[in-house]
């Protein structure tokens, strides 16, 4: 009992750590959400309004994979080398890689928020779709969808961290694979939501989003005390 | 006797493996029915020619009252028949009638030696009003006669001769789970003890499961170009193969990265955890659960009566026995590689 507390406990200094290090250094949060909105905008001029369904979509999970690949792929690189030393003694692992988590799951909310915003801002609705569709399931699927990248994303950082040489590109290299299925589950679910497909069809996507996510952090979490003490 | 043992397990792969290439390409495949022509009938007497494929279904000197073929309208028979007789064809003609329950047709042809072969909507008789057969037209079902097709592959509509991959495409994918859950098993022990030992065998594993995923995936390619007509297609199955692939080809890249990093099998170990576990859910949980066109798939675990009978087992299960202990050797001769230069770096 004692221990469960410790850990969240740590879980929760680490997670208030990490956006005090995102408020103070600023330019980390303004850096993505720029990379957000500049692709959306040449998403937008590229299309000049006149976008399908496919290639809306297509271009909604490019923007957002790379907006997740820039904020969450350096998770595990952004602190001084002196504080991720007294992590390493004091922090338990598990209750580090919670925090982490937590916060991942945080910006990724942000993340969906502006990608999404943006792109019904500067785009529209997709061309050639009658009503609304579904936006409550758009909304939804774009978020699991975002988050079961983001938990598969902690892992590969926290791999690719441990690598002394170029550990960004190595991340991008380790983690595209680890995220075509979810990228699959993922722009399946936001065609149907735009095309106004039953439910029935469609229920099964979040399910499996969902569960990927929530296992894909299940793992990352046993394993991520062999990488952090190795 | 441990030498013993090796030379019989070994020896004993690649007979099983000659015998596969050999029984699984000289056996004959059964005949099935591909077309009639002209598909397209009118309500008059007419022939139509019916084709089949595989190995003959008559002989050159067979009469023509030995066959007996009638078409199908719903759940009434057709009378046709039979004027000529050719190992691979039958010509018939047909008087067919004005009224039918389905305007598609089946065709159901019996041979003495073959046993029946089925076609279904092997034609289409565009004018045909909707009611029942007229009596005059009606045939009596054929009684069934058993066939002698000795030892030969069955038929399987669009599958054809390629069912012969069956024996290559098949036991590849699972010599490669095989060993991929044998270098699982080495990583967890990577972990548990932090030696080099278990390291060594993980990553002959993985490099030699890699070997077998990519022959599985060039074995697929060339099956779904015959059945669906195109190397590749977007199918849950596919991609999670194609994806398991990268995944492993990631854990070498990782590898190399690291260079001669000490932390390199610890690291490693974590990496193949988790992608064996990603390969679990990929090619075994999610294709299971959502549509895909490929066999033993969509709810419907692993293979099935219909895939595979007696003949074709007699050659699957050696086939499965003799890719996996082939597979097992490639392993154990990377694993040896590795076990020398780890020696002759450490000297």
């Amino acid at each position: 009992m004692r221990a469960v507390f410790q850990t969240l406990t740590t879980a929760g200094t680490v997670a208030r750590l990490e956006w005090q290090l995102e408020w103070r250094q600023g330019h980390q949060l303004a850096a993505v959400g720029l990379f957000a909105v500049a692709s959306v905008y040449v998403a937008f001029q590229a299309s000049d309004q006149h976008t399908g369904a496919a290639a809306w979509t297509a271009m909604l999970w490019l923007v957002h994979l790379f907006s997740g690949f820039t904020a969450i792929g350096r998770l595990f690189d952004r602190e001084r080398s002196n504080v991720r030393r007294y992590l390493q003694w004091t922090a338990s692992p598990l209750g580090l890689i919670l925090g982490k988590l937590f916060h991942a799951v945080l910006t990724t909310t942000a993340l969906t928020a502006v990608v999404l915003g943006a792109f019904l801002l500067f785009l529209g609705w997709p061309q050639g779709i009658e009503s609304p569709g579904k936006p409550g399931l758009l909304v939804l699927g774009a978020w699991l969808g975002g988050l079961s990248m983001t938990t598969t994303l902690v892992f590969v950082s926290a791999v690719a961290s441990q690598v002394r040489s170029g550990s960004g590109a190595l991340a991008a290299v380790l983690g595209l694979p680890l995220l075509l299925p979810q990228l699959i589950l993922a722009t399946r679910l936001t065609r149907g939501a735009l095309a106004d497909e039953p439910w029935t069809m469609l229920v099964e996507y979040p399910l499996f989003l969902g569960a990927l996510g929530a296992g894909t952090a299940t793992i990352a979490c046993i394993l991520f005390p062999y990488i952090w003490r190795a | 006797m441990k030498g013993g043992w090796n030379w019989f397990w070994k020896g004993g792969s690649i007979l099983l493996l000659a015998y596969v290439i050999v029984r699984g390409f000289s056996t004959p495949l059964q005949p099935g029915l591909v077309s009639a022509t002209p598909s397209q009938l009118t309500i008059a007497g007419q022939s139509v020619i019916l084709t089949a494929v595989g190995q003959p279904f008559a002989e050159t000197e067979d009469l023509p009252e030995a066959f007996e073929v009638v078409l199908r309208s719903g759940d009434q028979l057709i009378q046709t028949e039979v004027l000529e007789v050719s190992p691979h064809s039958v010509k018939i003609s047909v008087n067919i009638p004005p009224s039918m329950p389905s305007r598609a047709l089946d065709a159901y042809l019996f041979t003495p030696a073959s046993g029946t072969l089925f076609l279904g909507n092997a034609c289409f008789v565009e004018e045909a009003a909707k009611g029942d057969v007229p009596p005059a037209f009606i045939a009596g079902a054929p009684l069934p006669k058993a066939p002698e097709l000795g030892f030969s592959f069955p038929y399987q509509p669009n599958i054809m001769e390629s069912i012969r991959n069956l024996l290559w495409h098949v036991p590849m994918w699972f010599a490669m789970f095989f060993i991929m859950g044998l270098g699982f098993v080495a990583s967890l022990a990577q972990l548990r003890t932090d030696s080099i030992q278990w390291d060594m065998r993980a990553e002959a594993a993985v490099k030699t499961g890699l070997v077998f995923g990519l022959l599985g995936l060039a074995t697929g390619s060339l099956w779904a170009r015959w059945t669906w007509g195109a190397w590749w297609v977007s199918d849950p199955q596919l991609n999670g193969a194609l994806v398991t692939v990268l995944l492993y080809s990631g854990y070498l890249i990782l590898r190399a990265a690291m260079g001669d990093d000490d932390r390199v099998g610890r690291l490693a170990a974590v990496y193949n955890v988790f992608a064996f576990v990603m390969l679990v859910i990929l090619l075994m949980v999610l294709p299971r659960y959502t549509e895909s066109l490929h066999p033993g798939k969509d709810g419907n675990p692993g293979f099935n009566s219909y895939d595979l009978d007696n003949s074709l087992r007699a050659v699957f299960y050696p086939a499965v026995i003799g890719w996996g202990a082939l597979c097992y050797w490639m392993y154990t001769l990377r694993l040896r590689m590795n076990r020398c230069t780890h020696h002759l770096l450490s000297r």
